[in-house]
């Protein structure tokens, strides 16, 4: 029993670490005060203020433009890299998995300005695609992670019992192995889609010259000076991200057993 | 039927294409001296490795990461053994009040640090209150202390999940057993629970460790003047001082270390067990 209790605590010390700061924020973003002052007043009005803001608005349709993007191509370039990995006896294989995680090895401060600098030695000039394929690198690890999870719980006879009754394979990706892994490829995607809409660093480094992305926008304001709408966007930013957060695990929770118990 | 390299190539295509040859052009960058026009040099790395400010800086990064690590096994190894041997109900739920802050923004999390730790904040009325500080300020916010603070709170939950994961599969007979014998709790915990949860702990640094080195968001917003690190020299090379080809060298050093310790750590975790 008292180890219980000596548990619990410490369990509520770690918890108010971990969200002190965030609930700070929260708290904050509906103070009326400029500067962070206390005592607390309230007011909603960073949030009119946001709603106003023509800059913070545009860079975060921007943004959401960007992860959809991305999600997609994760989606669809992680449920091509797994079907090939599940099946093949290439001797290429072992290669092909380091590739992959490769990007999540490797700080995304150096991925980024190598690709900056990729772009300098061919003389281009920075672009949406290039950002894109930026996105995509670093997101696509996630998705394959989570869609691989989901295809080694599957027993892939059922495709073999498909093939002998006379199917062909597209006709079984149709109808078998596409609606087995729709619910991780869906997850994968939202994953992806977080990923790419919180990345900071990427975009740091590729966004061309008069865009701009939410991170970049927040960026920038704390770096050069106070603007408290940014409480206000961060909290929106932070209730968005849990929500797809909590609907990838309750999405994920059959695939994730070796998480949860 | 079995080749299928249609499926395979595209995004093998892209991978190569934008993560690995990107890495060379780096390397060549590294030794030129100037732009794309300039010619081979190792004058960048001399330049790095002659100013004793950079070799202190690599030194700074790496002990910063290195204490990040070392308080995060020292606070998530606990919270893992709860999880997975102490509590039986609610354990879902803590496990996903763990995950959800670590894959929301990090830039954000970072700045949220600011308004707890900043002088006349929530953080420092509470402890004049509690009277455990005078009425002199906190003085935390950019310092050293505010950037491994933030760390800390960014990557802890890596090190929490992968230890939870190595110690639920752990047998707890073993621990029964182990108690039987008339072992005290010390002896189980260092001759049971911390061999068998070893590669938990490692690959939890690893992840910890290598993004602590790269960082350079944290610094600049809660460091300060004291907070510069290897990736603040980076961003400062490519966005302030467009010296792109130093930058460069900068990057492939802390690429190798990145190399160095990941190898080294996973040397370790084979080990023994």
């Amino acid at each position: 029993m008292l180890k219980k209790g000596i548990a619990w605590v410490y369990t509520c010390i770690i918890f108010t670490f971990l969200y002190a700061p965030i609930a700070v924020l929260m708290l904050m973003s509906f103070n009326e005060s400029q500067y962070n002052s206390l005592p607390f007043q309230f007011s909603t009005r960073w949030y009119n203020e946001l709603a106003n803001n023509q800059t913070l608005i545009d860079s975060s349709l921007t943004s959401i433009y960007v992860a959809a993007i991305t999600a997609l191509f994760c989606v669809i370039l992680a449920t091509m890299l797994m079907l090939w990995i599940v099946q093949t006896k290439s001797p290429l294989k072992k290669w092909i998995d380091s590739l992959i995680i490769l990007p999540l090895t490797i700080p995304w401060l150096i991925l980024g300005l190598s690709i900056l600098l990729l772009l300098n030695l061919l003389n281009w000039d920075k672009n949406f695609y290039i950002l894109l394929v930026g996105h995509i690198i670093i997101s696509l690890p996630y998705t394959v992670m989570v869609i691989k999870a989901r295809l080694q719980s599957l027993d892939f006879s059922i495709n073999e019992a498909s093939a002998s009754l006379g199917a062909n394979e597209w006709t079984t990706f149709r109808k078998i192995t596409f609606p087995l892994l729709f619910p991780a490829m869906l997850a994968g995607g939202f994953l992806a889609f977080v990923i790419s809409f919180d990345n900071f660093i990427l975009s740091y480094f590729l966004i061309p010259s008069g865009q701009s992305t939410l991170p970049i926008e927040i960026y920038s304001s704390i770096k050069f000076g106070f603007t408290p709408e940014i409480n206000a966007v961060s909290t929106v930013l932070l209730a968005g991200t849990t929500i797809i957060i909590i609907f990838i695990v309750t999405v994920m929770k059959a695939s994730l057993k070796f998480l949860f118990k | 039927m079995n080749k299928k390299w249609w499926l395979v190539s595209p995004p093998v295509f892209l991978l190569i294409s934008f993560c690995v040859i990107p890495l060379f052009i780096m390397v060549y960058y590294s030794f030129l001296s100037d732009g794309t026009t300039g010619h081979l040099t190792l004058q960048n790395y001399l330049n790095f490795f002659q100013k004793g400010f950079y070799l202190k800086l690599t030194w700074k990064t790496i002990s910063t990461s290195l204490l990040v690590t070392i308080i995060c096994i020292l606070i998530g190894f606990p919270m893992a053994y709860i999880m997975a041997k102490v509590i039986n109900s609610g354990k879902n739920i803590i496990l996903i009040a763990i995950i959800i802050p670590f894959w929301t923004s990090q830039l954000v999390r970072a700045y949220s640090w600011q308004n707890l730790l900043r002088d006349g904040g929530i953080l420092e009325i509470i402890l004049r209150k509690l009277h455990i500080i005078g009425p002199e300020p906190l003085g935390i916010l950019f310092t050293q202390t505010a950037v491994i603070i933030a760390l800390i709170h960014i990557f802890f939950p890596y090190m929490v999940i992968t230890i939870y994961m190595s110690l639920e599969k752990m047998d707890t007979s073993l621990i029964e057993a182990s108690k039987s014998l008339n072992a005290g709790p010390f002896t189980t915990f260092w001759r049971i629970i911390l061999p068998l949860s070893k590669p938990g702990i490692i690959s939890g640094s690893i992840l910890v460790f290598v993004p602590s080195l790269g960082v350079f968001v944290e610094p600049r917003i809660l460091g300060g003047t004291e907070g510069s690190v290897i990736g603040t020299v980076i961003e400062d090379q490519f966005f302030e001082i467009y010296g792109w080809n130093f930058g460069a060298a900068v990057a492939f050093i802390l690429l190798m270390i990145v190399f160095i310790s990941t190898t080294v750590l996973s040397k370790f975790a084979k080990e023994e067990v």
